[in-house]
């Protein structure tokens, strides 16, 4: 959940591979390193979604927005779009609010609109439109 | 980011260990997490911020002027309803009555207005996104109070105190326009309600005392309350809903109250709310809405309209509850313990069959009935420093 916990892998990983190749030191920097406080992650082969909540902290009722990353892996394509929802799956509800997401360039986006009317566990939902066709990425959320 | 309270966790931790210590506590004493749960619950009162989309909010002459026009039945068509008539001071503004009737017997329970300033969405149903537009609706509706804007401006400018005030508040004279004159009055209206707070209550002082680690305090406060105050937070799970310092998440849910309204009519509550707060010309998106940057109106731009919502009704602040009775959209239970036993008995049929999973009958002990209205009841403040005390 915590950004700097992916620097610190991907660290050394620059340092071996030296300063050689300036630009793949540049893609091993972490991702969404420019997020302000603590973030949440979405991964799988072909992509990582990192993302921080504003304002923050989360609280249950209360609208916030998400500052977000994508970073494709592994020679994936950049995707064209990205929505954001989420649902409470235990008690088989979404959000009562339908967020908008605004690309803002180089993998960077903004989603308005979110709120967790409730405590419990919440799954951040991230659909990717991609040129290979939509994938869905999912992050949990425990909120007090 | 579910990682966030794990420095108040250590905290508070801290604190139960002082709650259970030498000093014995009379009634349970509470888990870590409990405790966070309590805490969740204040401070109170909050701090006072005043209404961007209303550009007298705040301002002491309208605030008086408001307070004028809430009493005054002449906004009424007949003359004979002023505000006042259903939002009575004493029962903390209810009325008392399971639905209310002002010039025809209407579908709803009246909503109490202590704290209204506090609400994202204004009515049982949430139709109005902002406090002037709802104060605008009674002045409207032919069953409350059955003007039109044409009445609520001349009744303005044809009394010298009242054009007065409205001079005094909004920088001219009232114009020949009526709508925006209309609106002005329920921004004074609003601007009034806001000042409507609630005071310090046993629960309060029950929170602030676990806070400090105070264990004296904490004593002070009944056991039976505190009993019910474990059933709230632990297996009543009450709070999921009724969260905050105001005992609210300030959105929609189905507890199952019928939604029939009468033969061959039922109200859809949010469902018809939602549709409502998007048509209505007096939103936060519309052109009364005084906040230039529409920041204000988050809330109403992403909405949602979910089939759920049909009989979904707002969740109630339980702040000053004791004085509010009778209870629910449709005012259907009359005491404290006819709520609890509904919560015990909840007919799980009667939830939607599509609809959330969140409530399962509790099957309470008549102790733990007992309890848990003992803790309700320590959620009004003494009738002292109650609702009439003015947030600022
Ligand atoms: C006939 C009785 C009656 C009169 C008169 C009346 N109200 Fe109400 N009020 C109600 C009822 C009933 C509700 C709940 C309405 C709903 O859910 O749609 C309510 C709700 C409200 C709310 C919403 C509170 C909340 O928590 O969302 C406000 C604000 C309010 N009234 C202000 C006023 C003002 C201002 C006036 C005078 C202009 C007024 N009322 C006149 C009965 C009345
Ligand atoms: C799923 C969300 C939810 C949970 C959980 C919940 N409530 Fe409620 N509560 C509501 C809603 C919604 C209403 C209004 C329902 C209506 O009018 O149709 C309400 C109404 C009430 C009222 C009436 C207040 C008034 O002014 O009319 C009281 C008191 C109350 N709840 C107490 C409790 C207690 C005690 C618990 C735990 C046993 C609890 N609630 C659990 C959503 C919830
Ligand atoms: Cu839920």
């Amino acid at each position: 959940m915590d950004a700097r916990a992916r620097q610190v892998n991907a660290f050394p990983v620059a340092v071996a591979v030296g300063t050689l190749l300036l630009v793949a030191a540049d893609a091993s920097r972490a991702c969404g390193e420019a997020l302000r406080g603590t973030t949440g992650r979405a991964e799988n082969a072909r992509y990582e979604i990192v993302f921080a909540a504003v304002p923050a902290p989360l609280a249950a009722g209360k609208l916030f927005s998400l500052d977000l990353a994508v970073c494709p892996r592994g020679g994936a394509a950049a995707p064209n779009a990205l929505a954001v929802d989420a649902t409470m799956p235990e008690h088989r509800h979404g959000m009562n609010y339908r967020p908008t997401v605004v690309a803002r360039g180089t993998g960077t986006y903004r989603a308005d609109g979110l709120m967790f009317h409730m405590p419990g566990r919440w799954d951040l939902l991230f659909d990717l439109v991609t040129p290979a066709g939509t994938e869905r990425l999912t992050a949990t959320v425990l909120l007090e | 980011m579910n990682r966030r309270y794990s420095g108040l966790a250590a905290l508070v931790a801290g604190l139960v260990v002082g709650a259970t210590g030498a000093e014995p506590v009379a009634g349970p004493s509470f888990t870590a997490p409990e405790v966070r749960a309590i805490l969740a619950h204040g401070p109170w009162p909050p701090p006072w911020q005043s209404d961007p989309s209303n550009r007298v909010s705040g301002q002491p002459a309208s605030i008086a002027f408001g307070e004028r026009l809430f009493n005054d039945p002449r906004l009424s068509r007949p003359g004979t309803i002023a505000c006042a008539s259903c939002h009575l001071p004493p029962r903390s503004f209810t009325d008392g009555l399971p639905r209310a009737h002002g010039l025809a017997a209407t579908d709803r329970n009246t909503l109490g207005l202590a704290n209204v300033r506090r609400q994202r969405w204004f009515g049982w149903d949430g139709a109005n996104d902002n406090l002037w537009a709802q104060s605008l609706r009674p002045l409207l509706d032919p069953r409350e109070m059955g003007g039109d804007l044409a009445h609520v401006a001349a009744v303005v400018r044809a009394d010298a105190d009242l054009r007065e005030r409205y001079r005094e508040s909004f920088g001219a004279p009232p114009s020949a326009a009526d709508e925006p004159v209309a609106v002005d009055v329920a921004k004074a209206l609003a601007a009034y309600q806001e000042t409507l707070a609630t005071g310090r209550t046993p629960f309060d002082e029950f929170r602030d005392a676990l806070a400090r680690g105070d264990d004296r305090g904490a004593a002070r406060y009944p056991a039976p309350a505190r009993r019910g105050l474990a059933l709230f937070v632990g297996k009543g799970r009450c709070n999921v809903c009724h969260l905050g310092p105001d005992f609210t998440n300030g959105e929609f849910h189905d507890i199952g109250i019928p939604f029939f309204a009468g033969p061959g009519r039922v109200d859809a509550g949010r469902h018809e709310g939602v549709r409502r707060v998007r048509a209505s010309r007096y939103n936060l998106l519309g052109p009364f809405n005084d906040d230039s940057t529409r920041q204000t109106a988050t809330a109403t731009r992403h909405v949602a309209a979910e089939h759920r919502n049909f009989g979904e009704f707002r969740v109630p602040s339980l702040r000053d509850v004791a004085r509010t009775a009778p209870y629910m959209h449709n005012g259907s239970l009359a005491t404290l313990r006819d709520v609890v036993r509904h919560y015990s008995e909840l007919d799980e049929e009667r939830l939607h069959a599509d609809g959330e999973q969140i409530l399962r009958p509790l099957r309470l002990t008549d102790a733990e009935i007992d309890d848990l209205v003992a803790f309700l009841e320590s959620l009004s403040a003494s009738q002292a420093n109650s609702s009439t005390s003015r947030s600022r």
